[in-house]
């Protein structure tokens, strides 16, 4: 039997196998065998919820089901179920930039205590964009228009308008340290806040050196001295 | 039935940016669904004078290149239900987009919008080829100052020349004490040289300056007359049949000028 007539499907906590309703369950048992052969040590050390679904099994095919899982995968195999709830067959394949994004969150800049840093002297002015696979120190203003990207933390020596992005590859444990911290918009991760639209009011005379991070999904700016 | 119109000039600094904004929002203010799109890529302003830069998060160049869906960039007004913001990227030039994309956009966004006015960026390279591509109708904003209309008249040249035929003229910040004293050029020399019809004159007013720092349109100001202006011409582009504002007659503009100080004072 063709091995592309049983799906193992990831889900969030386990595994769901698909299978046809026409295949009998030795051939179908016979080709779970193969796939996990196939599929080396990748279950070893696993704990898995296991549901099954395409195919009506008896207890007994259940059972037998669920002990090969068990013998030949090395995983810790919790519980098998038949998957009740009707997902639809085919799931709307993801686009492209999700699948991406999604890999990023899981390799994202963690030298934000000690990493690889760049140090920017000068003004950073509008149109202009500093992108750094790092932490990034502007020794400077950024001016309205100039653009921040790093993937760390990002310091600002001096009064930051621009827009800034700390840990824009994912990481939400970076903050933005600006001795005048006044951006047009702050993002930290996949958060975004800017201003409020009534804050016009607020031209400061003297520098308050403030720290942008995350607590709670939510962007705190607190003065840190 | 939808349509694209670019605001352009030629020159620099003549008040495209301001034209689009307060068009925009005049057509919002009327019920229409509009979106503004900005096309100067590097020097974006139309942002600023919309007050809603710290909203920007994907730009027209994010669109163009697939990096967002054209939903996502859309920037809605704080004001108006109707009305929205595609901003231009300020990290990128004008080579980042080319006119054919710029005609597949305009499609994309009439399926959506009323009116798609474009914020053309000065000059008469990429930048204002892109901005024209998908254009159906012209508005060329001049002032009366000679080099403007020598601009104005090589950028109907190059309109004509791309099938945008029957542009329509603004005249911006006429100073009319200036006009009668015969130091400024008159309205009917300009018309006379530049050979199309007129769609507005909008006055010089401080008052433009004070709303574009502040973001927002003039055209909200029912005091101001330059907002008056902006609101005859939002109802001339619906196709309403709306009568020069009076600005000729000495006595009238003096007098209007007197009530303006007369309330304040």
């Amino acid at each position: 039997m063709d091995e592309s007539n049983v799906v193992f499907r990831g889900t969030v906590n386990g595994l769901t196998i698909v299978m046809r309703e026409e295949d009998s369950f030795e051939d179908i048992l016979s080709v779970i065998e193969k796939k996990i052969a196939s599929s080396g040590k990748f279950f070893k050390g696993a704990i898995l919820d296991v549901k099954y679904r395409g195919k009506a099994l008896s207890k007994e095919q259940e059972d037998k089901l669920f002990n090969l899982m068990k013998e030949k995968s090395g995983a810790e195999i919790k519980s098998l179920q038949e998957d009740k709830n009707e997902i639809p067959e085919t799931e709307p394949e993801e686009p492209y930039e999700n699948k991406v994004k999604l890999k990023v969150k899981n390799f994202f800049f963690k030298g934000i205590d000690e990493g690889v840093t760049k140090f920017y002297k000068g003004t950073v002015r509008s149109g202009q964009l500093i992108d750094f696979k790092g932490n990034v120190v502007v020794i400077g203003d950024v001016n309205p228009g100039g653009v921040i990207e790093a993937a760390g933390n990002v310091i600002v020596m001096g009064t930051l308008r621009g827009i800034v992005h700390a840990g824009c590859d994912g990481n939400r444990e970076a903050v933005v340290v600006a001795l005048n911290l006044q951006p047009t918009q702050l993002r930290i991760a996949d958060l975004i806040t800017r201003a409020p639209d009534d804050a016009d009011a607020d031209v400061r005379t003297e520098f308050i050196p403030e720290i942008a991070f995350i607590r709670d999904d939510m962007v705190y700016i607190e003065r840190y001295l | 039935m939808s349509e694209v119109i670019v605001v352009t000039s030629g020159k620099g600094g003549v008040g495209k940016t301001t034209t689009t904004a307060n068009i925009g929002t005049g057509l919002a203010l009327n019920g229409k669904k509009v979106v503004l799109v900005d096309t100067d890529i590097g020097l974006r302003n139309l942002d600023v004078v919309m007050g809603l830069e710290n909203r920007i998060v994907y730009d027209i160049v994010d669109v163009i290149e697939g990096t967002c869906r054209l939903k996502q960039a859309l920037i809605k007004d704080k004001r108006y239900e109707g009305l929205f913001l595609l901003p231009a990227a300020q990290t990128r030039d004008k080579s980042a987009i080319k006119p054919q994309q710029m005609v597949k956009l305009c499609d994309e966004l009439r399926k959506e919008f009323d009116y798609i006015i474009i914020d053309c960026p000065a000059g008469i390279e990429q930048g204002f080829k892109n901005a024209i591509a998908g254009a159906d109708r012209a508005i060329v904003v001049a002032t009366p100052e000679v080099s403007s209309v020598r601009d104005a008249d090589r950028i109907i040249g190059l309109l004509e020349a791309n099938d945008l035929r029957n542009p329509l003229l603004l005249v911006n910040r006429v100073r009319i004490d200036m006009v009668k004293r015969g130091d400024m050029m008159n309205i009917d020399d300009i018309i006379d040289i530049l050979a199309i019809d007129l769609i507005g004159v909008v006055p010089d007013d401080e008052k433009i300056i004070e709303s574009t720092n502040r973001g927002d349109p003039t055209i909200l100001d029912e005091k101001s007359l330059a907002g008056q202006a902006f609101r005859n011409i939002t109802r001339r582009i619906m196709g309403e049949n709306v009568p020069l504002m009076q600005l000729e007659t000495e006595d009238g503009f003096i007098n209007k000028l007197k009530k303006l100080f007369g309330k304040k004072a």
